[in-house]
């Protein structure tokens, strides 16, 4: 048993008077797919932005690989998180491939003069960066569409390419927001097998989700959040049947919320359908 | 899907083509003004009788037969693309129609100058116009075709010799456009609406090449040839002064633009690429000149030290990227218009110091006068004439050859820094700032390093510019200069290289060609900023990654040309991202 | 000390007319999010029709009858600027208005470019600076040693008393809470039955007449127009409003006030004198932009993520 590769303890976060998450703490073992689950307004997406260094969470630390976070995301990317965001924001105006390539930016060792000469090491540099953009759109199941602008992808395929572009940053933890929000079954099984492929290349996963069967067939550990509190955590069969999760936040007969989560998913996808292209 | 309307009617708009193009030829010979102006006979034996010399048609009317012909020919015969042809050249004749139309009408004589005064009568603008229209309404019965796509797998030296053939063409309409009209001023009174009238028929024949296919295949076949272009490119740039544009007034005009050319390929760094707007952005070429100045042996400078040149050159350029840094640090804190705000504060600062003479550095109204001419290695000066294989060429031709190099440097700078992990990054900011942070990009390093790479691009130029005018005065650097550059990049197309090469030659040879219009330059300019946002956003030339993103609003573009007709069948909308 | 207290009245006086400039810029900018670049020459073209309405209008009699002939004026100025601001509102800037924010800010320029110059072809005489009325208001009130101008007393009232009708304004009646629900969010303004258009037409409109009345008052005080004094004055406006916080109605005239201090101060008393005072004012915005961007009366922004 190695030591985990994520460790959020105790996080909170407060904006003015409103505590939007008190004392989240979360464990991420190596090659697990944690999932987060709550009602609109838990604290998910806070919960994220602190793990990425978009928040400096009020309290509480984060510690990846047994080391502390730094507090900006770019340096949280660099030290190995990635991320999708929840309404999908690529830059729309390159192509699949140069997405990706951005990803590689962190990355990539090449100064600005190196650049104006483009020396055989720059362009070696380059070459391979082309070369693992194209084999990680291939991987996520979009290689053909590599000189395709962003925006004229299918939306299936735009969430596709945000996951392809995080894991160019070469990650060892991923965090899912809403992967497979708005997507049909088809496209939601096959969000599902990619993301087991991800977690056979060793990088471990965390995943927000609305749809809680998802979460259930995919995670080996699900935690739930209401109102900025850790409710319940630990294996899907032991969530599943949590009496506290079905009255506290279902609060409702199973299926009746299995309907409404449905929908509200539905309409996140609508609305992240205008993502890209603001 | 289509409703059935007078326009639809293929027959019908076989007869409106060809019955356009007709009348442009008519109109080329027909006399155009009823009475002889002012300045003299305008233009180019306009006031003539029908037919008293067609054969001797020379300036507009002479462009307007050609695009008349053209315009025929391909109205008869099955061209491909043929409706968007016909608009190209349909919009070419009703500009030089209207230029004159306009011109003679406001000359003297009002609407009776280009109708009927006196018992004469003068059609030709008339009929230019209502050609142009015809071509036009010959067009929009159906949707435009696709543009032709051209093999481009040739066997090399055939695509050698067309590159070669398109490049020398290029180069040829070049010196027309740069000569046309003549020199501005008293000289040639009439100047301004020729140049206009041949920038509208050079325009026509454009749009009219672009609809068959050909500037696309021409592009297509250069990036497949890319190194091969840009030496015959860069030849032909340095051959114009062996054509007519090689007189000391063009060579002067033409490395004019050619110095703010590539101060706005500068900006489109920090504007095209990292998507900040910089307002101050002249500053930095103030800078670049200042210094060169004080260390070039200026007569007013107080340091009274001549360095060579190359290190001038450098030392401007470096210090005009440490003030690039500098003005580029509040972009870790400032965002957006603010920032553009900060840039404009800059620009100010910059612009008070130097005109209070700040460390007796900029000479303040007095300006730094006497900048020494710089030397090629036999001692001969730049603004001297010389003579080359056997040409002798006028004297300020070792300045625009500077100036060749220099636009080809900075262009090969800007392509470099795009198309690398650098230009990526900056990109990615202007798409989504904060998505490129979670991309492990800096974005304060990376726009930082955006201001400096610009600014020092600038700084280079202003050195080249310092010793080319020999004089530096605050008044270069003003907030409209930056203005016009700012425009420049955007009426070319942001990010885009040959659109602020274009962009910059447009905005600085219009106010040469039009001095009589002098009074309405900047009135002009304001209101074409307002239009070209409202109507073509992306500019004329639009960087590739725009293009996709223009098919889109190209159609829609249409639709709304069309909709006051309300009879506009709706065109197909090219594929969008669709819903799940 | 007299030195410095007469600087201070100075500055106050440059300050209001700034202030009650940037009362235009806080309010479209908090609305529309737009840097309306051309509401300086709006402020301008106020002052010239104020004097086109002295030259050509009001008949020769009257003209040195202050109390008939300042209010014609002021109405006049503020008309003018009220019109020319809701025609240029609706040419250039409503068609742009789900455009990239790159293309109304430099359709601004544009305008601002356009206005100015338009003035300078077709204003007769306007190539050169102008004489402003003064045969009325003239004067100054002695408070001890110190001098306050007549007309400078007024751009001093006149800001303070139309700052304050305006927040009452806005914080009390209908329209003043649909614009301040429309530049919190449009959208949910919209679903809650309110015109954005509308709104945002009102709120140039106001913006424009008190930048025409601060014209046509700083004609009165200054006796002397040019088709430059917009740029200028729109550029501390900016700051102003800048430095109040960009939303913020009191924020923007107090603003003013302390740009207008700044100026003076400067120009008597830091190095380079009245040759660099405009620095510091620039000066100022860079800093306040940097270390305080939600100016000192504006709320902070959230991150959304």
């Amino acid at each position: 048993m190695t030591a985990p590769i994520l460790r959020a303890q105790d996080v909170t976060m407060v904006f003015g008077g409103l505590t939007a998450l008190s004392e989240v703490s979360l464990t991420l073992d190596r090659g697990q797919i944690v999932g987060l689950i709550g009602p609109n307004g838990a604290g998910k997406t806070t919960f994220f932005n602190c793990l990425t260094g978009l928040y400096t969470p009020t309290n509480g630390q984060v510690l990846l690989d047994g080391t502390q976070l730094p507090s900006d995301p770019a340096h949280v990317t660099i030290a190995g998180i990635a991320r999708t965001f929840q309404n999908i924001r690529l830059f729309p105006n390159m192509t699949a491939v140069e997405n990706v390539m951005v990803g590689r930016h962190a990355r990539m060792k090449q100064g600005p003069i190196a650049t104006i000469f483009r020396g055989p090491r720059f362009r070696k540099g380059e070459t391979d960066a082309r070369t693992r953009a194209k084999e990680l759109l291939d991987f996520a199941g979009i290689g053909r569409s590599g000189d395709e602008l962003a925006r004229n992808l299918p939306y299936g395929d735009q969430r596709r390419l945000e996951i392809a572009r995080a894991l160019a940053t070469d990650p060892k933890v991923l965090l899912l927001d809403e992967p497979t929000a708005g997507m049909n079954p088809q496209e939601t099984e096959a969000t599902r097998q990619l993301i087991f492929k991800i977690r056979d290349l060793g990088i471990s996963v965390v995943v927000i989700e609305h749809d809680t069967k998802f979460i259930f067939s995919l995670c080996d550990h699900v935690s739930v959040l209401v109102q900025g509190k850790l409710l319940v955590e630990g294996t899907p069969e032991a969530v599943r049947t949590d009496p506290r999760v079905i009255e506290a936040y279902l609060g409702k007969p199973p299926e009746e919320v299995q309907a409404e989560v449905q929908h509200a998913a539905e309409l996140v996808g609508e609305h992240g359908d205008k993502g890209v292209g603001q | 899907m289509s409703e059935k309307t007078f326009f639809t009617n293929p027959a019908v708009s076989r007869v409106l083509g060809v019955a356009g193009a007709v009348l442009a030829v008519i109109a080329a010979m027909l006399p155009w003004s009823t009475f002889l102006l002012n300045k003299g006979a305008y233009p180019d034996k306009a006031t003539l009788q029908f037919f008293d010399a067609p054969f001797e048609l020379t300036g507009f009317r002479w462009e307007l037969l050609i695009i008349g012909v053209v315009a025929l020919v391909c109205a008869v015969a099955k061209v491909p693309a043929q409706r968007r042809v016909l608009r190209g050249l349909g919009a070419g004749i009703f500009a030089i129609g209207l230029i004159n139309f306009g011109f003679i009408a406001s000359a003297g004589g009002g609407l009776g100058a280009v109708t009927a005064l006196d018992g004469t009568f003068a059609f030709g603008s008339v009929a230019a116009l209502v050609a142009g229209v015809l071509l036009v309404l010959a067009t929009i019965g159906q949707p435009l075709e696709e543009i032709p796509r051209w093999s481009t797998k040739l066997p090399t030296p055939v695509a050698y010799l067309g590159l070669v053939v398109s490049f020398a063409a290029l180069l040829y309409v070049v010196s027309l456009t740069l000569t046309a009209g003549g020199q501005g001023g008293a000289a040639s009174p009439y100047s301004g609406p020729m140049f206009l009238s041949f920038l509208g028929f050079a325009g026509g024949m454009f749009a009219g090449a672009a609809g068959l296919g050909v500037l696309k295949w021409i592009s297509r076949l250069s990036e497949q040839h890319r190194v091969f272009s840009i030496v015959v490119l860069l030849l032909c740039a340095l051959s114009l002064p062996f054509t007519d544009a090689g007189s000391e007034y063009w060579m002067t005009v033409a490395a004019n633009i050619g110095v703010y050319a590539a101060t706005a390929i500068g900006l489109n760094i920090v504007v095209g690429l990292a998507g900040l707007l910089d307002l101050g952005y002249v500053a930095f070429l103030g800078i670049g000149a200042f210094v060169a100045a004080n260390l070039s042996g200026a007569a007013a400078s107080q340091l009274g030290i001549h360095l060579p040149f190359y290190l001038v050159v450098i030392i401007s350029a470096a210090i005009a990227g440490i003030f690039g840094a500098i003005v580029g640090s509040p972009t870790l804190r400032v965002r957006g218009d603010y920032l553009a705000i900060v840039t404009l504060a800059f620009g100010e600062i910059f612009q008070i110091a130097a005109r209070n003479n700040i460390g007796g550095l900029t000479g303040g109204s007095n300006a730094m006068p006497n900048i020494p001419a710089l030397e090629w290695f036999d001692g001969t000066a730049f603004n001297e004439s010389i003579t080359l294989f056997g040409a002798k060429l006028p004297s300020g031709v070792l300045y625009y050859f500077l100036i060749v190099l220099l636009i080809a440097a900075v262009m090969t700078v800007f392509a470099n820094l795009k198309n690398s992990r650098m230009g990526r990054a900056w990109i990615a900011i202007r798409e989504d700032e904060d998505a490129a942070r979670a991309m492990g990009i800096k974005t304060g390093q990376a726009k930082i390093l955006a201001f400096l790479c610009g600014a020092v691009l600038a700084g280079i130029a202003g050195a080249v510019f310092a010793h080319k005018t020999s004089t530096v005065s605050y008044e270069s650097f003003l907030f409209m200069e930056s203005v016009t550059l700012l425009a420049a990049v955007i009426l070319g197309g942001m990010g885009s290289i040959p659109g602020a090469v274009l962009g910059a030659s447009l905005l600085f040879v219009l106010p040469e060609k039009l001095r009589e219009f002098s009074d309405y330059r900047l009135l002009i300019f304001g209101l074409a900023l307002i239009l070209i946002m409202r109507f073509r956003p992306q500019g004329l030339i639009p960087d590739a990654h725009r293009r996709a993103e223009l098919a889109g609003e190209d159609a829609e573009g249409h639709t709304l040309q069309d909709k006051p007709g309300g009879d506009e069948p709706e065109q197909p909308k090219p594929q969008e991202v669709p819903a799940r | 000390m007299t030195t410095l207290l007469q600087q201070l009245v100075y500055g106050l006086i440059l300050g209001g007319t700034v202030g009650l400039i940037a009362l235009g810029y806080t309010m479209v900018y908090g609305i529309v999010q737009l840097i309306n670049f051309a509401h300086g020459e709006i402020f301008m073209v106020g002052a010239f029709g104020a004097l086109a309405t002295f030259t050509w209008v009001i008949p020769e009699g009257v003209k040195g009858t202050w109390y008939i002939t300042l209010p014609l004026m002021v109405i006049a100025g503020a008309v003018v600027s009220m019109v020319i601001a809701l025609i240029i509102e609706r040419l250039a800037y409503k068609p742009l208005r789900n455009a990239p924010r790159l293309a109304p800010l430099i359709t601004a320029l544009g305008v601002s470019v356009a206005l100015k110059e338009a003035v300078r072809i077709w204003y007769p005489g306007a190539t050169a600076p102008l004489p402003f009325p003064k045969e009325f208001l003239t004067g100054s009130i002695e408070l001890g040693s110190i001098l306050i101008p007549k007309t400078g007393l007024l751009i001093i009232v006149v800001a303070v008393v139309l700052t304050v009708l305006l927040q009452v304004y806005i914080n009390t009646s209908r329209m003043g809470r649909a614009m301040r629900a429309t530049a919190q969010d449009p959208d949910t303004a919209r679903l809650m039955g309110i015109n954005p258009d509308r709104t945002i037409v009102l709120t140039f409109a106001i913006g424009a007449v008190l930048a025409g009345v601060a014209g046509v008052l700083y004609g009165v005080h200054i006796n002397n127009i040019s088709i430059d004094i917009g740029f200028q004055n729109g550029i501390f406006a900016f700051t102003a409003a800048v430095l109040g916080g960009i939303g913020s109605i009191r924020g923007a005239v107090i603003g003013g006030f302390v740009i207008g201090l700044v100026k003076t101060i400067a120009g008597q008393y830091f190095p380079g004198g009245t040759q660099y005072d405009y620095v510091w004012i620039f000066v100022v915005l860079i800093a306040v932009l940097v270390f305080r961007p939600q100016g000192l009366f504006g709320e902070t922004e959230r991150v959304r993520a």
